[in-house]
């Protein structure tokens, strides 16, 4: 029997961790299986049998392999520039190329729609064009990945070495210097950029819906059918097909997660060679880098803001274009087929905060009985972790299939109806994120404080709120904000989730926006006003989060 | 004042077994031995921070084997001074006293006009002063000192370790302190024990 420092709400946060997020995966493929069989084979053969599904994984994985190389290839030198130069404004700067992966994947979506999308170029119905246009987007949501992984390695490196190594016979030439210093150090932080960026390729759904034209990945595919699954006798090759696809893609993102994981170990083990305070050097031509890459950081934002002000007319002399807040007016006002932008906003609010009020407590709970039971019994800590990390082996369309398919299990009319239904996908989706925020964070405290406020008699409430609460200060405000941001800005599960009811949150309407039909002039420029206000709560959210972000050590996020 | 009967501890080997020590008022014990020896783990036992295999500590005529930590009344300074980073000077005092006298304090182990310093101010001296300022603040019945010099240089420590004792004389307050320098031992205790 375990002799345990775990307490009642420790238990709790284990079961609660367990009901909310293990039980609706699990019913979902209860459901699944309960109507396609288990006949594992027949799953992954639906995948090529069908016409939906054929040819789906192969593009699913080209378009995220060719993703990774622009994004690497467009990110290594603005991470390169920035690391190892002066610049002016640097924070600005990087703020700016670090602010595309902040951003709600529908609103990176509605930014390159304008671009390409009839108001814009109007290339996106040329088939030759969307495939790239993908891949530049998914370059544009990624990009602050690269910047992000290799810009400190690359500027508190030691100067020494890079002097040390320029006298050596290994690194008289640049080859040799790139081949014996920057690569070994550089490759682990490059790699999990990429890995990562393969992982949000993969499970890309919103950009998938809204460049191309009808391509599928297999979360697009899984996301499109998913409302046809699980009913008893109908359409048993639905259900196959999401089997094996979600089969598939859960075996794709857990090796995608293990080399990540296995690589955060390498980097972070290089980076102590790191010194803080290195001099740099101002480098001009570095200018026909940073420039451009703010430009294309900033392109689709601003078209956004712009498009919302411009309005479409159609006469039987052409199409012509004027300005006004018309866009913002339709938006914000109720029509027959759509609420008003108010009410989504109201509703987006309303999920978050109650995400916030159970993923907060749940995570930090969970990650403190990790962290109080890592010593005493570390197998049983190592599998509780990765039970928290499970949701990011599930793409956001798979978890909301998840809680969709277990409504139906349980009871489908009354989840249909119940307001809160989307907040168990938003719990399942953040939690994890909170856990990886709360527990390194809880680790950082030393256990001196604790046993020196002992001896001075503190109790165990003071402790708590005079010690333990402003210490962690900063990593629960991070918490909360990227809860209150990843919730305000899901998209895939809360599609999945909310499309047989009438609750609509800001993502999904602008979904439904960009979805009615193109006679209407209004529609375009209504769904840029809603994606300006997503895009705003998302800036002044992640700016004030980054305030908070400890510089090191403070896990992934 | 303090006793302490029969006290054994052990992990994967033994690290004091029938350990027997009577403390007076105003006595200083020094107790030296090795590193590994046990002499950390002594002083947590007795502070309440670690659990005993067997003994009997009591201070005052009432036992307190069992008592946790906060409630023993027995201050600890660490090797390193654990001060808390997001209070200033005056705040960590106040985690010993919230009524008691910080600007007096201060003064007493030479820090006058520090309350309002940050933390991260304080150079390794004056960090060990402000937690010797805090433990005494907390009126504790024992002082337990746990090589709070050894991370000083040689001037400094002997100065601190002049000021600490001079105080403890003076506040007629009992401790033990821990320490692998015996030359440290003899000029800070009444008598030494080793471990």
């Amino acid at each position: 029997m375990l002799e345990m420092n775990l307490k009642f709400p420790h238990w709790f946060s284990i079961v609660a961790y367990m009901l909310l997020i293990l039980v609706p995966l699990w019913l979902a493929l209860d459901r699944l299986i309960w109507v396609a069989g288990y006949d594992i084979s027949s799953w992954l053969d639906s995948l090529g049998r069908n016409y939906i599904s054929q040819g789906v994984i192969e593009f699913t994985i080209l378009q995220a392999f060719f993703s990774t190389i622009a994004t690497l290839v467009i990110g290594l030198p603005i991470a390169w520039q920035l690391g190892r130069y002066e610049w002016p404004l640097q924070s600005l700067i990087k703020s700016i190329l670090t602010m595309p992966f902040v951003m709600p994947s529908i609103v990176a979506a509605i930014g390159f729609l304008n671009i390409i999308g009839r108001e814009g170029l109007d290339i996106r119905s040329d088939e030759g064009t969307w495939f790239a246009t993908l891949i530049i987007a998914h370059a544009w949501f990624n990009l602050s990945l690269v910047i992000r992984f290799c810009e400190p390695v690359l500027s508190t490196l030691d100067p020494m070495l890079e002097d040390q190594i320029r006298l050596l016979p290994a690194g008289r030439t640049s080859w040799g210097r790139i081949k014996n210093l920057w690569a070994p150090i550089l490759l682990p932080s490059v790699a999990a950029a990429a890995c990562m960026t393969f992982v949000f390729s993969f499970t890309s759904f919103a950009l998938v819906r809204w460049i191309t034209l009808g391509e599928n990945t297999l979360e697009s595919m899984m996301a499109s059918i998913g409302s046809s699954a699980g009913i008893d006798g109908y359409m048993i090759s639905r259900n196959e097909i999401i089997l094996g696809a979600s089969l598939i893609q859960f075996a794709v993102l857990l090796v995608s997660l293990w080399l990540m994981s296995w690589l955060q170990q390498k980097r972070q083990n290089l980076l102590p060679q790191a010194s803080e305070n290195v001099a740099k050097t101002a480098n001009p031509t570095g200018w026909f880098v940073i420039i451009p890459a703010m430009v294309f950081a900033l392109l689709p934002l601003v078209t956004i803001l712009i498009s919302s002000f411009r309005i479409r007319e159609t006469t039987a002399n052409g199409t012509s274009y004027s300005w006004g807040l018309d866009g913002w007016e339709y938006a914000f006002t109720a029509t027959k087929s759509l609420p008003s932008a108010w009410d989504a906003l109201l509703n987006s609010i309303g999920y978050a905060s109650l995400t916030l009020i159970i993923a907060l407590p749940l995570g930090w709970l969970l990650a403190q009985t990790i962290m109080l039971i890592e010593t005493e019994r570390p197998i049983l800590a190592r599998i509780l972790d990765i039970a928290t990390m499970l949701p990011f082996a599930v793409s956001s369309v798979m978890i909301g299939l998840g809680v969709m398919l277990g409504m139906i299990r349980i009871d489908a009319e009354f989840f249909y109806s119940f307001w809160p239904t989307p907040v168990i996908a938003h719990v399942m989706i953040t939690t994890p994120f909170v856990v990886r925020i709360m527990l390194p964070a809880l680790r950082s405290i030393d256990p001196s404080y604790e046993e020196c406020a002992r001896t001075l008699g503190v109790t165990k409430w003071n402790r708590f709120f005079q010690i333990k609460l402003p210490l962690l200060r900063g990593s629960i405000l991070v918490a909360t904000i990227f809860t209150l941001a990843m919730s305000m800005g899901e998209f895939g599960a809360s599609w999945v989730v909310t499309r047989n009811s009438d609750w609509t949150t800001l993502p999904i309407m602008i979904d439904s926006l960009r979805s009615i039909p193109y006679n209407n002039s209004l529609t375009a420029p209504a769904a840029s006003a809603v994606s300006s206000v997503l895009m705003l709560i998302a800036v002044t959210l992640f700016t004030w989060a980054e305030k908070f972000r400890p510089s090191r050590g403070g896990g992934m996020f | 004042m303090l006793s302490c009967k029969g006290l054994n501890k052990s992990y994967e080997k033994e690290l004091f077994s029938e350990f027997n020590l009577e403390l007076e008022p105003g006595e200083i014990v020094a107790i030296t031995g090795p590193s590994g020896s046990g002499k950390t783990t002594l002083l947590r036992c007795i502070c309440g921070l670690e659990n005993l295999d067997d003994g009997q500590i009591i201070l005052d005529g009432k036992e307190i084997t069992n008592l946790p930590a906060e409630e023993r009344g027995i201050g600890l300074i660490f090797q390193k001074p654990v001060l808390y980073p997001h209070l200033s000077v005056g705040g960590n005092l106040r985690l010993g006293s919230k009524s008691g006298d910080i600007q007096k304090s201060l003064k007493e182990v030479g820090l006058a006009n520090f309350e309002e310093r940050k933390i991260e101010t304080l150079s390794g001296g004056e960090g060990q002063r402000v937690a010797l300022a805090r433990a005494l603040l907390a009126n504790p019945t024992v002082l337990l000192l746990d090589e709070p010099f050894s991370s000083l240089d040689d001037d400094l420590s002997k100065k601190l370790v002049q000021d600490v004792k001079t105080l403890l004389k003076n506040r007629n307050c009992p401790a033990i302190l821990v320490t692998h320098n015996k030359t440290i031992a003899a000029k800070f205790a009444d008598s030494i024990i080793s471990l």
